[in-house]
């Protein structure tokens, strides 16, 4: 368990990021999550100049892939077909991978959501779920927006 | 502004009622004149009942008479007009039918026994393809095959192809050349039932099929098998890339490998892993439903006997799903692009059909004035000029609204409370944030993904035999009248 995840909110639900941070948080960078991809997938401007860095990204939390997991995906749009659900759906390109501080809460996948975290970029097998991203937000919270 | 067809002076001579037009006060309205040409053009007009050499069966996936209306306004819109006035290049054809679109065992249909029924001539059940009425979903036990009017175009020594954005193995293109228990089996199907990618590949090994443009490439390689633009999905492991490569079979797999394919020969592209991009998001190495049609009709072209051709813009009905207006208009302007491409390219001897396998919950919000935005808020109707007033419509709640809502899906103002119920109001809305081509606009009732309404679709119809489309008939008419537009006149012109 990340502690600081567990002092920064004991519903887990909204609530922003660790105290420790929290007078930073103006400052962060705070975009849709189109932003980070042009058309041919390749990253923006804005994705390679905040690598490493906590930014705040817009967008919808697809239904979970597991129960009790601290991984989800933030869609650009409401991710109206759970891939798991219909047979042969595919993840749209323009996704981010999301490893929050603490097991999430689950926020409807219609209802727009902030989430904050450090940009990590670069293809990356998740070795437990075995899901490739090409982007990732880590130690990430998520509040609705 | 208006009607933009050729009128010729001898038609504009032949119109019965000239002489009561110039005694009225309004014979001098632009709105009336207009008329007046189309009545005569009307009047001249014959019909054409030469044999039809090509057929061209355009299916814009989930365009209802409402989506049309959304997608005419839009690109109306977007070419500085007020939107209203303008037509799509099928809205000017000279003949239309309502059509039908129930399933035989669904109110609601869904697009693989729409498309099937357009194919064969015949209903089908809800989710099987190309299957008689005895089918049962998911049991290839009960298939009992229709005859497709592919075959019966390539026996007659004419080619066959299709377009296609999403998979090629998609229920649309599908429709074309397979026949399965369930659409779902795009690659994988239950022991002794055959996936339809396979089926694919076997209609362009028996040479039914000559040009098979699209997405889908997931769909033809093993499980983890990397191939040009995706990743193979085959649970079976089969290589269908290597078995088209023993065919004589042209692979292509992004614009410029498809702009250099030899057209004389048959030609598979597979330009995505599964569905290819909005255009909205379309980035220039994948070719556009323009360019695939283009390039479908110089490939079918080469054969003097004529060829049979399937463009379906699937991803006007992915767009509805999600409660997208934006990316559905975009791509039913696309649409209308291919057709243009395509009028250009053929000439009286082609029949052309422009339809929906069925229509979305889609709806339009009242009273809005001329030109508000299709994707924006109502405006109000302006008592002194003709565009709207700027001010949005309020509805009771004293909020502002906008054209297009949904009756279902995504955009549902009630919303899933922590303790599972649902509940909600409408948000206030602006301009700026409805017009966003990512928006979802609002719906009533809750569901993942907004659904298919068994509402009445329009078809449109030029060429030969075009004017046996009338009045409201069932989809598989379709089929007979394509049937007849190439065989039946021969039969009889001989
Ligand atoms: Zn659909």
């Amino acid at each position: 368990m990340n502690r600081r995840g567990f002092l920064a909110t004991a519903s887990g639900a909204v609530l922003a990021a660790p105290f420790l941070t929290r007078t930073t948080l103006a400052a962060e960078p705070r975009v849709r999550l189109r932003e980070l991809y042009n058309n041919d997938m390749s990253f923006t401007e804005f994705a390679t100049e905040n690598e490493g860095i906590r930014v705040a990204i817009e967008g919808f939390m697809a239904p979970p892939l597991k129960a009790d997991s601290s991984f989800y995906v933030l869609t650009n749009r409401p991710m109206a077909v759970c891939p798991f659900c219909s047979d042969a759906a595919e993840w749209p390109n323009d996704i981010l991978a999301v490893y929050a501080q603490r097991v999430v809460n689950v926020i409807p996948f219609n209802v727009k959501i902030i989430t904050r975290g450090t940009l990590s970029l670069g293809t990356y097998t998740d070795p437990e779920l075995g899901f490739v991203s090409r982007v990732r937000l880590m130690d990430a919270v998520q509040e609705r927006a | 502004m208006f009607r933009r067809t050729f009128t010729s002076t001898l038609a504009v001579a032949l119109c019965a009622s000239t002489a009561m037009a110039q005694d009225l006060p309004q014979a001098n309205s632009e709105y009336f004149t207009a008329a007046q040409e189309l009545l005569a053009e009307r009047i001249a007009a014959e019909n054409n009942t030469r044999p039809a050499k090509n057929v061209i069966l355009f299916v814009a996936d989930g365009m209802g008479v409402g989506t049309n209306y959304g997608i005419r306004l839009f690109e109306g819109q977007q070419q500085g007009m007020l939107g209203e006035e303008h037509n799509l290049p099928h809205d000017l054809f000279r003949h239309s039918a309502l059509i039908k679109t129930y399933n035989i065992n669904a109110q609601t249909p869904d697009s693989a026994p729409t498309a099937g029924a357009m194919n064969t001539g015949a209903k089908q059940v809800f989710n099987t393809i190309n299957l008689d009425e005895t089918a049962v979903f998911d049991d290839c036990s009960s298939e009992q095959p229709l005859a497709l009017f592919s075959e019966m175009m390539s026996d007659a020594g004419r080619s066959v192809g299709f377009v296609a954005s999403p998979s090629v193995a998609h229920a649309t293109p599908a429709a074309v050349y397979a026949r399965t228990a369930n659409r779902n089996w795009f690659h994988d199907a239950p022991e002794g039932c055959r996936d339809i990618a396979t089926q694919l590949v076997d209609q362009m090994e028996a040479g039914v099929i000559d040009v098979a443009l699209g997405g889908g490439a997931r769909d033809f390689a093993g499980e983890g098998v990397a191939v040009e633009k995706g990743t193979g999905r085959r649970p079976d492991g089969q290589n269908l890339l290597e078995r088209i490569a023993g065919l004589d079979v042209q692979y292509v797999f992004d614009a410029e490998t498809l702009a250099a394919s030899d057209r004389s020969q048959p030609v598979i592209g597979l330009f995505a892993n599964a569905d290819m991009a909005y255009e909205h998001d379309r980035p220039d190495t994948e070719p556009s439903l323009t360019d695939m049609t283009i390039a479908a009709i110089e490939h079918l072209s080469t054969n003097e006997e004529g060829y049979y051709l399937m463009v379906e813009a699937g991803r006007v009905d992915h767009a509805l799903h999600g409660g997208n207006a934006y990316r559905a208009f975009e791509d039913g302007v696309q649409f209308a692009e291919a057709i243009r491409a395509a009028q250009e390219m053929v000439d009286e001897d082609t029949l052309i059909i422009v339809t929906a396998d069925h229509e979305h919950v889609i709806s339009f919000q009242g009273y809005c004035g001329r030109g508000s935005s299709v994707v924006g808020l109502c405006m109000d109707i302006s008592d002194d000029q003709i565009e709207h007033s700027g001010e949005p419509v309020l509805a009771a709640d004293g909020l502002p609204y906008t054209v297009v809502t949904f009756g279902n899906g995504a955009g549902s103002v009630l919303i899933e409370q922590e303790d599972g119920t649902y509940s909600g109001s409408r948000p206030e809305l602006t301009q700026e944030e409805v017009t966003d081509p990512d928006y979802l606009q609002q719906a009533l009732i809750p569901m993942t993904s907004e659904t298919h309404s068994g509402v009445d679709v329009a078809l449109w119809a030029t060429g030969p035999w075009a004017h046996l489309f009338g009045g409201t008939m069932d989809q598989e008419t379709i089929f007979h009248v394509m049937h007849h537009a190439v065989f039946g006149a021969q039969d009889a012109a001989q």
